[in-house]
């Protein structure tokens, strides 16, 4: 047997394990879901939190960059909705409000290979993901030179060094591998983990996480 | 595991020929030619009960009939006679086998598998380390042996590379393109079905165990245990540079994942961080794993990444310039003592900055190799590229360089040098310089280049 670790659920582990994760409140109510937003601040994103629901956007269960009380008012409402017609209210928890994530967006995953055992994907994030396939792997654990190179591999790392780009601190993203790689030697039973998106600016915060854990 | 058995395996001094045979048509034959006509300077012990002879050598009819100890056993007989006649070699205290005979786990059929998993169980019992089932064999130039079914490959020409290959249609394709590009071998074997000696002890027997092997190449296709592998490098008493050609790269998405990670993780994607994880330098091409392995065979280490560049002839000069920049490296910029003694030996008629036109020195050898020489102590420059293309009136250079090399001290940095003639023409003066005093050549600018900035990235990840 195996659980998942979805939506409030996966970013509350990750942020007991002492990772960074984008300020997020649940919200049963249109009422405590305007007060989140105001506490967090806007812009803030809502999304659904469900133990069932694994891709969110397949059920457009995201509304992001709401820029005041009442934007987030009618979204809370939608995504609602989006249960009730489907017969599925019992399977949502809550709504979470979340504060925009700011930076570049990066993916990280863990995923148990059949030869490999447990391998780090790390890689380009956002809508092109699939497109750009800017990704590398490898076999955990890691070791900082590992990290490195990882990093240096990927086709965005150019435009981590770029004047332009505001100043991301590469040994940042190294320690932040490292302690993956540590969480997954620590927590064997995780079978699969998947932080996308990943925001990185001067700070690192994980805005989104999936974990498939085995039962034993 | 097989303690000294490897190295008895890979320098047998007897060897008996299960199936040898006077036919051609018989890979027993082939064995056979290998042994013989590859100068093997031990007792051949052919076996075949139907024969006194063959290839004039006195036959056996069985391996038991032998009267005197037998070090490896190479068996070419049906699939189905192979488990008496493993169990014979254990009783006469073979130390190996190389088993050619294929028609196990590799073709459909429960058959198949159940015959290989039977030598399994006799190779362990006895602890023989088997080649194969599945192999064309192996070939140890060092030594002149030759058990293989391709006598051919004992012209390859003795040097430190070694290939092990999971597969044996890659060892001939490398084998005569080695031939091709004049590359020294030390040892080439494909490893079949891997019974009980795969990568790992072969990767630890010839790093540890094998002076003459200085550099090992591989070709895998997909294995079970790659974790294994990476173990016995990272593990081995002795650090030899190891290069890898990756086949089965087509990426198929694992539809059992129901996550974003497993369906962006094709396995050739891990394959590729592995392998670096491992340092394991990984290698795009038949001829990439041949100019590099090659280049790590003969030339010095590589300090820095700034390369000078020398051709007799302007053009093929200036495509080596660009090669050279866009592989990461960086042309060098003479140090004022290198550019007062290249202006000694080049009159001003041509560019005698990097790259240099040695042109006007079309007719003279000497200051070729003078500029090569002052180039190569450059405090600047830490690898060079040599080039000289042939044309009628320049017959005589690599001839007489061959000769003046001989006088010379080793070089101390990389030298690649590119030669190119028609057939026939220069062969035999290349010969005498490809391989000598850290000079490797290779066909074209681009191509040593790239070997280069191999050879630059390998010698930086040493430890």
């Amino acid at each position: 047997m195996e659980t998942f670790l979805l939506g409030m659920d996966a970013l509350e582990f990750l942020r007991r394990q002492g990772f960074s994760v984008l300020e997020s409140k649940i919200a049963i109510s249109e009422e405590t879901a305007a007060s989140i937003a105001k506490d967090i601040g806007f812009p803030v994103t809502l999304k659904i939190s469900s133990k069932t629901v694994i891709h969110k956007t397949e059920l457009q269960g995201v509304r992001a960059f709401l820029i005041n009380e009442k934007e987030v008012r009618s979204a809370f409402n939608e995504l609602v909705h989006i249960f009730n017609i489907t017969g599925r209210v019992k399977e949502l928890d809550g709504i979470i409000i979340q504060e925009i994530g700011k930076g570049l967006e990066f993916i990280v995953g863990v995923y148990e290979d059949r030869q490999f055992g447990h391998v780090i994907m790390f890689g380009q994030g956002g809508i092109y993901v699939e497109a750009l396939r800017d990704i590398t792997f490898r076999p955990l654990p890691i070791d900082k030179k590992d990290a490195k190179e990882m990093i240096e591999e990927l086709s965005i790392s150019k435009i981590l060094s770029s004047p332009r780009q505001k100043k991301i601190n590469p040994d940042m993203i190294v320690d932040f591998l490292l302690q993956i790689s540590q969480l997954i030697e620590n927590n064997k039973t995780i079978e699969e983990m998947d932080l996308n998106p990943v925001f990185v600016s001067d700070k690192i915060k994980i805005c989104d996480a999936r974990l498939k854990i085995s039962s034993g | 595991m097989f303690g000294e058995k490897l190295k008895r395996l890979f320098s047998p001094e007897s060897i008996a020929v299960i199936g040898a045979s006077d036919s051609f048509d018989k890979l027993g034959y082939h064995v056979m030619k290998s042994l013989v006509k590859g100068n093997y300077n031990h007792p051949i012990y052919p076996v075949n009960p139907n024969s006194q002879t063959i290839w004039g050598i006195k036959a056996y009819p069985s391996l038991s009939d032998i009267p005197y100890p037998v070090d490896l056993a190479v068996i070419v007989v049906p699939a189905t006679r192979v488990p008496q006649i493993l169990n014979e070699c254990g009783k006469k205290d073979i130390k190996g086998v190389v088993l050619i005979t294929a028609g196990y786990k590799e073709i459909d059929g429960e058959e198949g598998k159940a015959l290989e998993d039977e030598i399994k169980r006799i190779a362990y019992e006895f602890k023989i380390p088997i080649i194969g089932p599945n192999t064309f064999g192996f070939v140890n130039l060092t030594d002149s042996v030759n058990a293989s079914f391709t006598y051919e490959f004992s012209l390859i020409k003795n040097g430190g590379v070694t290939l092990i290959s999971q597969s044996g249609g890659f060892c001939h394709l490398c084998g005569f393109l080695a031939m091709e590009e004049r590359m020294g071998m030390a040892k080439l074997m494909s490893l079949g079905n891997r019974v009980n000696v795969d990568f790992p002890e072969a990767v630890k027997f010839f790093m540890e165990e094998d002076e003459a092997t200085r550099v090992i190449a591989l070709y895998i296709e997909g294995i079970d245990e790659p974790r294994r592998l990476f173990r016995a490098i990272c593990n081995s008493k002795k650090k030899k540079p190891v290069i890898a050609y990756k086949a089965g790269r087509s990426e198929k998405g694992d539809a059992a994942s129901r996550f974003h990670t497993g369906s962006l993780a094709g396995n050739y994607k891990i394959w590729k961080g592995a392998l670096r994880q491992a340092k394991i330098f990984e290698v795009n091409s038949s001829e990439e794993l041949i100019d590099t392995a090659k280049v790590l065979d003969i030339c010095a280490p590589m300090k820095g990444n700034r390369v000078a560049v020398l051709s007799s002839q302007a053009g093929p000069g200036m495509i080596a310039a660009d090669a050279i920049e866009s592989s990461g490296m960086v042309l060098s910029r003479f140090s004022e003592h290198t550019q007062n003694a290249i202006n000694k030996l080049l009159p001003p008629v041509a560019i005698r900055t990097n790259p240099v036109d040695m042109g006007p020195a079309w007719y003279s050898p000497e200051t070729i190799l003078n500029i090569l020489k002052v180039v190569s102590e450059d405090e600047n420059t830490d690898g060079i590229i040599f080039i000289a293309i042939f044309a009628s009136a320049n017959l005589n250079i690599t001839r007489d360089m061959g000769r003046i090399l001989e006088g010379m001290e080793p070089f101390k940095k990389p030298v690649i040098a590119c030669f190119n003639a028609p057939h026939g023409v220069w062969d035999k003066e290349i010969d005498n310089i490809d391989g000598r005093k850290g000079v490797a050549v290779i066909h074209t600018p681009e191509r040593a280049a790239k070997a280069m900035a191999n050879l630059y990235e390998i010698s930086m990840k040493k430890d």
